[in-house]
């Protein structure tokens, strides 16, 4: 299973994929032409609205699904003729994950370790570290349906690590869980990530979420991939800018006297406030403030500087014909 | 590397058998279907048998029939639960997800299955024993095992295309095990000879393995058997069908990742 260690962690070409039609529905086009490349050891979010096939990608990832058209590899290993490989080193968990209902902790762990086929030491030892890590030990032996839902996702991350996957897939792993809980389980993958090398994929609604975790993100939309980077590379990219918003004392300001200017993008004015969206507020501040005060009676009170965030590269994304 | 990977697959294979073991312990109503209908079904029949005033080597006929049918029954039960269970708990997509085959899942679910037709063959020879005076032992040990053997081998058969249908038609799989096994009852010589079949059901009883089954074990309490060799071709019959049932649950289970049935089945 050490065949590849230096290839990239996922690497897909020309990925199609249609549902077929049924009775009730028409054929639905999932995923249109995916090509993608992500290297070992990242967390890779891929965002997008509901229906823009993230579920579909993750489940032909994780073979679940085949895909109708294009090759890929996970560590090297074929996607279409070597899944039995990629099932041994890969695993995944979704938000809402559900187990057999009336086993519980221990007894889950323990069969979802045998279906990876650990020997019996490791895979005590290793369920031992994972109950620890995430904080189940006082739930060992309740059954799966009376735990909470925090718990059962805690339950569900334990699970897809318990055969140490080196690319972990998580389908909104975070989804319906209460602030606190999220953040302390974003903090233990950030960490398993770090400490352990484990590349991550994961899909999310939540762009506080991928920005704080992800080292590259990509945004898919009606199946296909419409901007794929790091964070501010996209912000960037979209050149949605930066925001400075001017509070001031004086005449009314007319905008036309920032007309002259480069690098503006927007000028908003509303009572004393001036809202400006500048491509770089490193070389247009300066310049800017300079232009408002020359030759007026306005005194400048405060000075906000506003970055834009993943919400609104998605706003962005998601109104841009493609 | 053969001896780790053999390990793999031994351990891979016996998570299903604890699956199916777990959902005894636990789930009291499936031990209720394992030893109440089976029990029941004898007690019924043993009763209607003395009601007619059937001679005891009639009684024989039916009670092995009925024995050899609840054996089928526990079996398949078993197997299909493996599936069915996870279907119940959209659990599936997490299961296969693992470097699991059609193989591991029919081995696992198969020897639990075998374990518990053991139990219930030897509660209801036991029985019948008692309350009806038909010695299941009077055959011979051997004789008794190789009977027993044929029939667990058969409900690998029709375990395994009930989990077919179960990656094909989820859990509404339970209509197809309903109808393999209403099948059984009415053409396998159960409570009466195949002999008295209309000729066409006589044609698909022999296609059937257990009536070749039944032929044998009756055939040491008087009933002379109508095939030269039943105990031979049952066997042989068997691992044609298991072969084939095999290959259907191998497909339905590429198809159920073709078409994204795994990941439906576990919304």
């Amino acid at each position: 299973m050490n065949r590849s260690i230096e290839m990239k962690a996922i690497s897909l070409k020309g990925i199609h994929k249609t549902y077929p039609p049924s009775r009730k529905a028409e054929p639905v086009h999932a995923l249109r032409g995916i090509d993608l490349e992500i290297e070992q050891g990242t967390i890779f979010s891929i965002l997008g609205p509901n229906g823009a096939g993230k579920t579909t990608l993750i489940s032909i990832l994780t073979t679940l699904l085949f895909p109708d058209e294009g090759s890929g590899t996970i560590c090297g290993f074929d996607l279409l003729t070597e899944q039995s490989q990629i099932r041994e080193i890969v695993n995944v968990t979704s938000g809402n994950a559900n187990f057999t209902d009336n086993f519980s902790v221990l007894e889950n762990l323990n069969y979802y370790g045998m279906l990876y086929g650990i020997p019996k030491g490791l895979r005590n030892a290793k369920i031992e570290v994972l109950v620890e890590m995430f904080g189940l030990e006082a739930f060992r032996h309740t059954p799966f349906n009376q735990l909470s839902t925090g718990l059962k996702q805690r339950l569900a991350l334990s699970k897809s690590l318990m055969n140490d996957p080196r690319v972990l897939f998580l389908d909104e792993p975070t989804v319906g869980l209460d602030p606190q809980i999220s953040e302390s389980i974003r903090r233990s993958l950030k960490e398993i990530n770090q400490k352990e090398g484990l590349t991550i994929i994961l899909t999310t609604h939540q762009m506080d979420e991928a920005e704080f975790l992800s080292d590259r993100i990509a945004f898919l939309r009606q199946g296909k991939i419409i901007a794929e980077g790091e964070g501010d590379e996209l912000k960037r990219g979209i050149r949605l800018g930066d925001v400075i918003r001017i509070q001031y004392a004086g005449p009314p300001f007319n905008p036309d006297r920032l007309s002259l200017l480069e690098g503006i993008l927007e000028v908003e004015i509303e009572d004393n406030r001036i809202t400006v969206s500048v491509d770089d507020r490193g070389k247009r501040l300066d310049p800017l403030i300079r232009a408002l005060t020359s030759g007026q009676h306005m005194v400048v009170k405060d000075i906000e500087i506003l970055e834009p965030d993943l919400e609104d590269v998605f706003l962005e994304l998601a109104k841009t014909p493609h | 590397m053969f001896f780790s990977n053999l390990q793999k697959h031994l351990i891979r294979t016996s998570a299903f058998a604890l699956k199916n073991w777990l959902i005894t312990k636990k789930r009291g109503f499936h031990l209720f279907e394992i030893l109440f209908w089976p029990l029941l079904s004898l007690i019924s029949v043993g009763l209607l048998t003395q009601f007619l005033g059937l001679e005891s080597k009639m009684v024989e006929f039916v009670l092995i029939g009925v024995i050899a049918f609840s054996v089928i029954q526990i079996g398949q039960l078993d197997m299909a639960y493996v599936i069915l269970y996870s279907i119940w708990n959209k659990s599936l997509k997490h299961e296969m997800a693992a470097p699991v085959n059609a193989f591991h899942l029919v081995g696992g679910s198969w020897t639990m299955g075998v374990v518990h037709s053991a139990l219930i063959f030897l509660l209801l020879c036991v029985f019948s024993s008692v309350a009806f005076h038909l010695n299941f032992f009077d055959a011979g040990i051997v004789r008794l095992l190789l009977f027993f053997l044929g029939l667990t081998f058969f409900t690998a058969s029709v375990g395994m295309v009930v989990c077919a249908l179960a990656f094909r038609f989820g859990g509404r799989a339970h209509v197809g095990a309903t109808f393999i096994v209403s099948v059984l009852v009415l053409v396998s010589g159960i409570y009466y000879p195949v002999e008295i079949l209309p000729k066409a059901l006589r044609f698909v009883a022999y296609l059937i393995p257990l009536t070749y089954f039944l032929e044998y074990f009756r055939s040491f309490y008087g009933f002379t058997p109508k095939s030269p060799n039943p105990l031979l071709f049952g066997f042989l019959l068997t691992a044609a069908y298991n072969m084939i049932a095999l290959y259907l649950l191998c497909l339905s289970i590429q198809n159920a990742r073709q078409k994204g049935i795994l990941t439906k089945m576990s919304e």
